[in-house]
């Protein structure tokens, strides 16, 4: 008998299907809890979504969101060494005078924010690909942030969708102190139509 | 050969044997009652179950889906947790009952709904950062499943979650992606201490995957224009490794070594056959290091394992391999507008290599896997677009006769040998 058998027999089996079935249903769970902390704890901040290529954005029952803070400069990362696509930034965000957040600058590590200010981590989708070596950061970068689907009951996707190709559409995102950021509510001329609640 | 196969073929034997005279009817029955009972089959009332099953997990996805605005949020997310909980408490039950292909398939449906919960889960709660890292949750979860109820279903999951993460994240990153390695590791732990044959292929089946990815990222992270130098080397450490693992091993280390060494054969053949067609035109000199290693060490591994055990057919493999590295490394080049002919008589003698590997060893697929690189090679210099139809005309006849040549002496040397 092997030392895998060995353990095996010495638990009985009834438990191990259950502790299966424990452990698979806390990593979902904790995919929940996870989010409904950061809608909990993080700071609100509002970002005006663009209209996108219309093949794109509309598949099964989402809305395909494109923000003004999707294509960002590089600013002091251009040329520096990055490590491909979905390298981790993060970009310092303000608010505008017109109420929406708007991009400051982009870093490779979290930075100190002044108050009313706050840092989101993304991706790099598209800019890493310059330089000799193809490996280093171009001047713009298209960056996801993981707010770039909305989920809405079938067949509500077309009026959003024409909402935001007219710029009516916005978010409200929460942001922690870390950068993860999730969507709290999705506005249409500034008037929340979706809200997100914690569970 | 099947366990199943082997019975049936053996039970053959006993009965002859016993009607030549051979064996008295005492020894038959000790033969038949020293053999292991046979696990239980899959029965066609068991296949209709399995069906059945995946039906109706399908259609309890489909319906949380269908009723998404109908029924509350976290009423939707229990009843996914519930279908999980479900699951494995059928497993747990058929387990209990010992119907273990059913228990073992209750497992794989639970590692599904699992699957389908975490992203479900995403959509109701607009989790889309990261689809990637999703499918390692699915996967690491599913490989729980394995490990502590032992059902290859689970582990058929964890593999093909795995092997789409790894695929995601090599297009993400534009490079390697080492990590899938630990993963591959638990799971080839796990194919040694079942000692399955299904763990087994699909842990063999799931490195192929991983070094065809590996291939395609190292053409993005180091500007290569052909994958096939990374997987011949990939598929010539599972070769030569497979056949070092199988010597004076235990059982189930020498079943893994052997399917590892099926899968790297084939792998070796199209990654040669590949590069015989010349589809990316100039073969790539510049790759990392460690991949180079790799497939240096499969042969390494192989000729070792072959002056260990003094068998020449280990060897005539080790050979097959370092002959493929040599086509696949681009170091023999043609000069100015000639064709490859090197590179072709290489890969033609590294593939018959195999075959007769194969064939000393009695492995039929090592001699399959051979056939198919002749085979493919060989239409791959026929069909070849570019150079002369004539000239390879010319050379496909002078291989042939050197084969026939060949072949007829091999044929006087071997009755030689038997007429001593």
């Amino acid at each position: 008998m092997t030392f895998f058998e060995k353990i095996s027999n010495a638990i009985p089996r009834f438990l191990l299907y259950a502790i299966v079935a424990l452990v698979q249903v806390a990593l979902v769970v904790v995919m929940v809890v996870d989010r409904a902390r950061i809608l909990r704890e993080g700071a609100e901040v509002t970002l005006q979504t663009r209209p996108i290529d219309p093949r794109d954005f509309l598949r099964g029952d989402y809305v395909v969101l494109n923000y003004d803070i999707s294509s960002v400069a590089a600013g002091e990362l251009k040329d520096r060494p990055a490590s491909g696509r979905g390298t981790v930034v993060y970009v310092k965000l303000a608010p505008k005078g017109d109420g929406f957040h708007q991009a400051v600058s982009v870093h490779g590590e979290p930075v100190a924010i002044a108050p009313g200010e706050a840092l989101i981590q993304g991706r790099v989708a598209r800019g890493t690909e310059c330089g000799a070596t193809r490996r280093a950061f171009c001047d713009r970068l298209q960056i996801n942030y993981g707010l770039e689907r909305y989920f809405v009951p079938e067949g509500e996707g077309r009026e959003i969708e024409s909402a935001r190709n007219q710029g009516k559409v916005s978010i409200v995102a929460a942001v922690t102190s870390g950068g993860r950021a999730a969507i709290k509510r999705l506005l249409l001329d500034g008037k929340p139509v979706y809200y997100e609640p914690t569970f | 050969m099947s366990e199943r196969a082997y019975r049936q073929r053996l039970e053959a034997d006993i009965e002859r044997w016993h009607a030549d005279g051979v064996i008295s009817t005492t020894v038959a029955d000790a033969i038949r009652g020293s053999l292991r009972p046979l696990p239980e089959a899959a029965t066609v009332a068991v296949v209709v179950g399995i069906v059945g099953g995946l039906l109706i997990a399908a259609a309890f996805l489909a319906f949380i889906a269908a009723n998404w605005m109908v029924i509350a949020r976290p009423a939707r997310f229990l009843i996914l947790l519930a279908g999980i909980i479900g699951a494995y408490s059928i497993g747990a039950w058929f387990d209990r009952t010992e119907r273990t292909v059913l228990a073992d398939l209750s497992v794989a449906v639970g590692s599904i709904v699992f699957g389908a919960a975490i992203a479900l889960t995403g959509q109701m709660y607009h989790l889309a950062a990261d689809f990637a890292a999703g499918l390692l949750l699915w996967a690491g979860g599913a490989l729980i499943a394995a490990v502590l109820t032992g059902s290859r279903g689970a582990l058929a999951v964890a593999l093909a979650a795995a092997c789409v993460w790894n695929g995601m994240r090599v297009f993400e990153t534009d490079d390697i992606h080492l990590p899938f390695v630990f993963f591959w590791l638990v799971a080839a732990g796990l194919a040694l201490a079942w000692n399955a044959p299904v763990a087994r292929h699909l842990v063999a089946l799931a490195a192929v995957v991983w070094w065809v990815h590996t291939g395609l990222g190292a053409t993005q992270r180091f500007f290569l224009f052909d994958p096939s130098f990374t997987v011949a080397a990939g598929a010539s450490l599972m070769l030569g490794g497979g056949l070092a693992l199988a010597i004076r091993a235990p059982e189930s280390r020498r079943a893994f070594g052997m399917t590892l060494s099926h899968y790297g054969a084939f792998a070796l053949a199209f990654a040669l056959a590949w590069i015989v067609a010349g589809i990316f035109g100039a073969v790539p000199r510049r790759v990392p290091v460690w991949i180079t290693w790799c497939g240096v060490a499969g042969a390494v591994l192989a000729f070792v394992a072959a002056a260990i055990e003094r068998r020449v057919a280990l060897a005539l493999a080790g050979i097959s391999i370092a002959l493929a590295l040599i086509v696949v490394s681009g170091v023999i080049r043609p000069s100015g507008a000639n064709e490859p002919w090197a590179v072709y008589a290489l890969a033609l003698a590294s593939m018959l290599c195999l075959v007769i590997s194969g064939m000393l060893d009695d492995v039929r697929p090592r001699i399959v896997a051979g056939w198919v690189g002749l085979g493919l090679s060989i239409a791959a210099i026929t069909w070849a677009v570019k150079g002369s139809l004539l000239h390879r005309a010319a050379f496909l006849a002078a291989a042939g006769i050197i084969a026939v040549a060949l072949a007829i002496l091999l044929g006087r040397l071997l009755r030689r040998e038997a007429a001593r």
